[in-house]
């Protein structure tokens, strides 16, 4: 039995390797992160009871995107953070890679491996505060029907919409795909930091570093351009600085729809190339560095 | 001249160790050449570059000097691991898959798929004798047993060279005389076989070829029965020999200029009797 003639890029190969990434985080039990996530999407609509609607759909919607912002992001970083050197450790890595897999395919199916974790993990967890936010949105308006019973019917038709309108709209889902893409880079940097890390703490804690620097750099970049003047080497630097540290505060779209604006369309779609190009940038630099690696 | 399976040419390989200004070499200016079909043993103590010399040839690990080739082709490229099988030493697997599902994943990564996988893999774990093993978890696997899952996956492919990193270390006399019969059956299908060990006593048994590292460097090489033949030395092992045949043989050498160095009763060997002893009770998937 001679298999088919090697071929230079597999689809076959790197779902093999995608789907046995995804086989052993889920086997790892790292989908528990989802009912942490259950847990503060029923305690905040516990808390809020006693709020007014408007109040309490925006507490809701703030509290649980935020929660989901935070816990793909950690779900991220830890997943991806253990697994080519715990593939190392294991010996694990010689017998893949002693099969004819190119390297590439390898760093390729690992990424896919955790990238489709996090795609399970965000629909789940928007499946839930979107039934959780329909169900609040259902008990508000009986309660309103039956409140205003007596009332005219314009009245009526008004309160319900203002109902309807502070609830869920559609304005929530750019904002939870750019949640997606921040996690996919945070992913991808992670893989990357761990192909030339020598312990996964290391690779998490510089993860942790860069998370919180990603956040600030934008507001440190603004005060520093206002200082100085923007020269070459300036820019330059700070060009350093954004690849090393990616600006992740422009991910955070959320904040803007929970407070009632609409993003536009050229925003989200320039967030949007630039989660894109940031996770592709880091799956080339892991793969560069994984090339050069003695095993 | 036909391509050798493996081929060595004047390889080194270095590995600078930070802060020190020494660095280790661990392979010098190796020549080597495994001929198709052939069982070559790879021989040395710990740290004589074994498995360096290994991963070099399966381009886990890059050379510092020379080239080594697998099929006449140059282990950089992937397409030299199409017909090959490797089981790395002490391999540790994914412990979350189970047998089939293991054997599974390393078919799919080696373009098989569908029937032929199913079947493949069904075959290997009769092999190797863990059908009744095959849903259960690696996690929950004995060392012999998860060797000999490596060596399954190191075949799943029906590879034309087998290699294997001390394939029988820390597996116990059973499990070691399993994994050595499914070497001479590789030898008498046409595998060629390159394995690496210090249990000289099965390298013995195997091996049609040797090659002795020391330090980084092959200090002997050749087929073992020259190399390990005393010139001046004949052994007869007789059967049913009466009290006076003995003596009238050893007359007869005493006559001649030949001299007798030892005359004693055969003995059969402590892996036999250990085995002997334990077969009745020990089945094949049984944890130790």
């Amino acid at each position: 039995m001679t298999p088919d003639r090697h071929r230079v890029f597999s689809f076959g190969r790197i779902a093999a390797i995608t789907s046995n990434t995804l086989t052993e985080l889920t086997r790892q039990r790292v989908f528990y992160v989802l009912l942490i996530f259950a847990l503060v999407l029923i305690g905040s609509s516990v808390f809020m009871a006693r709020l007014t609607f408007q109040q309490e759909f925006q507490i809701l919607k703030d509290v649980s995107l935020g929660a989901m912002s935070i816990f793909t992001s950690l779900l991220a970083i830890v997943a991806t953070a253990r697994l080519i050197p715990q593939d190392i450790e294991d010996r694990t890595v010689y017998t893949i890679l002693a099969k004819p897999v190119p390297r590439f395919e390898y760093i390729l199916g690992k990424l896919a491996g955790v990238l489709l974790l996090l795609a399970i993990s965000i629909l789940v967890m928007s499946a839930m505060f979107i039934a959780v936010l329909y169900a609040r949105e259902q008990t508000v308006l009986h309660e309103t029907l039956r409140q205003m019973s007596a009332a005219p019917r314009e009245q009526l038709d008004d309160a319900l919409r203002a109902v309807r309108s502070s609830a869920l709209n559609i304005d929530i889902f750019p904002g939870i795909a750019i949640i997606y893409l921040k996690a996919c880079l945070l992913a991808s940097l992670t893989l990357f930091v761990s192909t030339f890390a020598s312990t996964n703490i290391f690779t998490v804690v510089v993860m942790v570093f860069i998370y919180f620097i990603g956040h600030l750099q934008a507001t440190a970049r603004e005060y520093w351009l206002q200082e100085n003047s923007a020269g070459w080497i300036t820019r330059g630097f700070l060009a350093l600085v954004a690849l090393i540290f990616p600006d992740l505060q422009a991910f955070n779209l959320v904040d803007d729809i929970v407070a009632g604006a609409v993003i536009p369309l050229t925003l989200f779609a320039k967030t949007a190339v630039l989660g894109i190009f940031y996770t592709t940038i880091y799956a080339l630099l892991a793969t560069f560095v994984f090339y050069g690696k003695e095993l | 001249m036909t391509d050798a399976a493996v081929a060595v040419h004047g390889l080194t390989k270095i590995f600078p160790v930070p802060f020190r200004r020494k660095p280790i070499v661990a392979v010098r200016d190796l020549n080597l050449r495994v001929e198709a079909g052939e069982v070559y043993g790879l021989l040395g103590p710990n740290g004589s570059g074994k498995s360096t010399t290994l991963k070099i040839i399966l381009g886990l690990v890059s050379p510092t000097r020379g080239r080594t080739e697998i099929f006449g082709r140059d282990s950089n490229l992937v397409e030299s691991r199409e017909a090959v099988g490797f089981l790395p030493e002490n391999p540790y697997f994914y412990k979350y898959l189970t047998g089939a599902e293991a054997l599974r994943f390393f078919g799919k990564l080696c373009g098989l798929g569908g029937a032929r996988l199913k079947n493949r893999v069904a075959e290997l774990l009769e092999q190797v004798g863990l059908t009744n093993a095959r849903d259960q978890r690696l996690g929950t696997y004995s060392k012999g047993m998860l060797q000999r899952i490596g060596l399954a996956q190191a075949l799943i492919n029906e590879p034309k060279l087998v290699v294997l990193d001390e394939p029988t270390a820390g597996v116990d006399p059973a499990g070691s005389r399993d994994i050595r019969n499914l070497i001479v059956d590789l030898k008498r299908r046409g595998t060629t076989v390159l394995l690496s060990s210090h249990l000289l006593a099965q390298v013995q048994e195997i091996c049609d070829r040797i090659g002795i590292l020391a330090k980084g460097v092959l200090v002997r090489e050749g087929r073992l029965e020259e190399l390990i033949a005393i010139e001046n030395q004949t052994e007869f092992v007789v059967a049913n020999a009466t009290a006076g045949l003995a003596e009238e043989i050893e007359s007869l050498i005493n006559r001649s200029n030949a001299k007798l160095i030892e005359r004693r009763r055969s003995t059969t060997t402590l892996e036999r009797l250990f085995l002997d002893a334990t077969k009745a009770d020990k089945p094949r998937e049984s944890h130790e």
